[in-house]
């Protein structure tokens, strides 16, 4: 009698079970598949680009792409180098500050530590807004046309990973190991390095990630303070360089000059392929960073 | 008495003393800890301390040439002229109908996704499957913009060129389209991302529920209706509370970036973020733009503060503070 009833119920769910499967499946590859379509523009040549547009399948294969990128290698590199002078640099200071701020804050006996966890939190509820923030970073700091304004503006120290971090050292070292370190007489900078740090990782690691993935796609800082092209990251060349093809197909007016200046633009099939490589970093490590930032998404997304 | 009060207060002096000498103590031994902090203090104060200050420049006929401190108070001008545009109409219904189609939307996908993946979480696909539908959250706005124009560039673009090859449309010069672009290109980058905290979540329910509502003779719509959401309501009541606290804040980048700036759709793509940008940097009017942004500031504030109200009152572990 059970068994006659359970069958159903069981077919049920496997029906159900390939339904997930095959919705998620879908699922991927429409997530996937605008990637093919930016890699096989690339690959194309210019001449089946205007006859056929963009095909998922290039009609005619084609380097050409990647040979005028490794012509301009100079100008290209030189975006590349400082995007990751940039990441490196401001992921490096990100985990110090953050870390730096978090220890005092996780200290039991540091008296004044909500009041400073409060001065940290109040940057989540309340923010002067962009307009003020670019006026205080460019008359009381003058960044613009800096490497600075990269780094600092909104990026350096996020009030969320303070306190994220503040609570794995809550939760994972016990105070009993400070106390002994302390009666060992190690001073506070000693117990910070050679014990919270390397007592949290797996929590470094996500703010870590987290920021380096920000600093590499950054690209708001550079529009709103840098206009020196040689000072450009990768990103922000790219954004300059869909700007003046914008510009150019809407200025139908001046058709004969913007003729002119689309030659010395680089291709379609070019500006993909510098899509592609600013792309590339992130999808090399991704596979192995990615449990990392699963972890983090899910504790950030709660609070953040 | 008078004698008693000499004394007491004598002895008050020494205890104030000792007390004075311990909380020396105590700071000498907790001044490393302010210097740790020291770099990050001065970092909050110069990016996010100081610029609460700015919000007074709405307040501001600002003028570079005399300087800040000198430019006149204005009073409420610049709100008066900023809510006197169009724009300002325009703006705030595009922030609000965006976030709230987008905070409902989200909601009921990434439910679904993560109801599905939980199911499949034992298969082996499920491990290629999370990476993949979490990765477009990895790429910038530009990079999105560059995506987006492979699909929609009026000559070459995928659509035109595969549906509408007779009649292309002109697709970054008409707004009404924008709205189902910016929500399909908005679900895309951010529905994997979104689902995984709901997946987390089912990952914590008791299997033992399900082993029951099975034996019992649920299908798995049964159990999916009268235990997994139920289960899932406080996380869903958690994440509907924050989004509400956002309500004023869009992506930059989605609506500026990946429009391609184009003047042509500002009727559907303008929103407050976008707005104070252009204010300030494409119009040099720090006046609207600091009126803008401090409108949004200040409504967000409460908007945040109200919802962690409510946070605290219906699940008190979950609020913010």
């Amino acid at each position: 009698m059970k068994k006659a009833k359970a069958a159903p119920g069981i077919q049920d769910e496997r029906a159900f079970h390939n339904v997930a499967l095959t919705l998620m499946t879908l699922l991927a590859i429409y997530c996937i598949i605008p990637f093919f379509l930016m890699l096989s523009i690339s690959l194309s040549t210019e001449n089946a680009l205007a006859n056929n547009g963009y095909t998922f399948i290039p009609k005619e294969w084609s380097l050409a792409a990647y040979d005028y990128m490794w012509a301009k290698r100079y100008t290209i590199g030189r975006c590349y180098a400082l995007t990751i002078i940039v990441t490196v640099a401001g992921t490096l200071g990100n985990l110090v500050l953050t870390s730096l701020f978090a220890y005092p804050l996780s200290r039991k006996d540091f008296k004044p530590r909500n009041f400073f966890a409060f001065f940290v939190f109040f940057t989540v509820m309340f923010n002067g807004g962009l307009t003020a923030s670019y006026i205080v970073w460019t008359q009381f700091f003058h960044i613009k046309n800096t490497i600075w304004a990269y780094i600092l503006p909104g990026a350096l120290m996020g009030a969320m990973n303070v306190l994220m971090v503040r609570n794995y050292f809550n939760a994972n070292i016990p105070y009993e190991i400070i106390e002994a370190a302390r009666i060992d007489g190690a001073n506070d900078m000693r117990i910070y390095a050679r014990i919270m740090v390397p007592l949290s990782k797996p929590v470094m690691t996500t703010v870590g990630l987290f920021a380096a993935i920000g600093y590499w796609n950054n690209w708001t800082n550079g529009m709103y303070y840098i206009s020196d092209t040689k000072l450009f990251t990768i990103q922000v060349y790219l954004k300059k360089l869909m700007d003046s093809i914008a510009f150019l197909k809407s200025s139908s007016a001046a058709a004969e000059g913007a003729a002119l200046a689309f030659k010395s633009l680089p291709t379609e099939s070019a500006r993909m392929a510098i899509a592609i490589i600013a792309i590339l970093p992130i999808l090399m490590v991704y596979p192995f960073i990615q449990k990392e930032l699963v972890k983090g998404m899910v504790v950030g997304g709660v609070k953040g | 008495m008078s004698k008693t009060i000499s004394q007491v207060s004598e002895y008050d002096g020494v205890l104030a003393q000792k007390k004075k000498a311990r909380r020396k103590e105590a700071f000498k031994r907790t001044l490393p800890l302010y210097f740790m902090m020291l770099p990050g203090i001065i970092y909050l104060i110069c990016n996010n301390y100081l610029p609460m200050f700015g919000i007074l420049l709405a307040f501001k006929k600002v003028n570079f040439s005399i300087g800040i401190f000198k430019s006149p108070w204005i009073g409420l001008k610049n709100f008066e002229f900023l809510f006197a545009t169009k724009d300002a109409a325009i703006m705030i219904r595009n922030t609000l109908l965006y976030n709230i189609t987008w905070i409902i939307l989200g909601m009921i996908i990434s439910l679904f996704i993560a109801i599905c993946m939980a199911e499949i979480s034992k298969r082996k696909a499920a491990k290629v499957i999370q990476p993949i539908i979490c990765f477009p959250s990895m790429v910038s706005a530009v990079i999105l913009s560059y995506i987006v124009y492979s699909f929609l560039s009026t000559t070459y673009g995928y659509v035109n060129r595969t549906f509408f090859p007779d009649h292309p449309i002109n697709w970054y010069a008409t707004a009404k389209y924008w709205p189902f672009i910016l929500t399909i290109v908005h679900f895309w980058q951010s529905s994997g991302q979104g689902s995984i905290i709901y997946m987390a979540s089912i990952g914590g329910i008791d299997k033992g529920l399900y082993e029951s509502a099975r034996i019992d003779g649920a299908g798995k719509m049964k159990q999916i209706f009268s235990i997994t959401l139920p289960m899932l309501r406080p996380m869903i009541i958690l994440m509907l509370l924050m989004s509400i606290g956002r309500i004023f804040n869009t992506d930059f980048g989605m609506f500026y970036q990946v429009p391609l700036n184009s003047g042509l759709i500002l009727k559907t793509t303008q929103t407050i973020d976008t707005y104070v940008y252009r204010a300030l940097l494409e119009m040099n009017n720090v006046g609207m733009s600091s009126a803008a942004s401090v409108f949004q500031a200040v409504l967000g504030f409460v908007l945040v503060v109200v919802s962690n109200t409510v946070v605290k009152l219906v699940d008190s572990d979950n609020a913010l503070f």
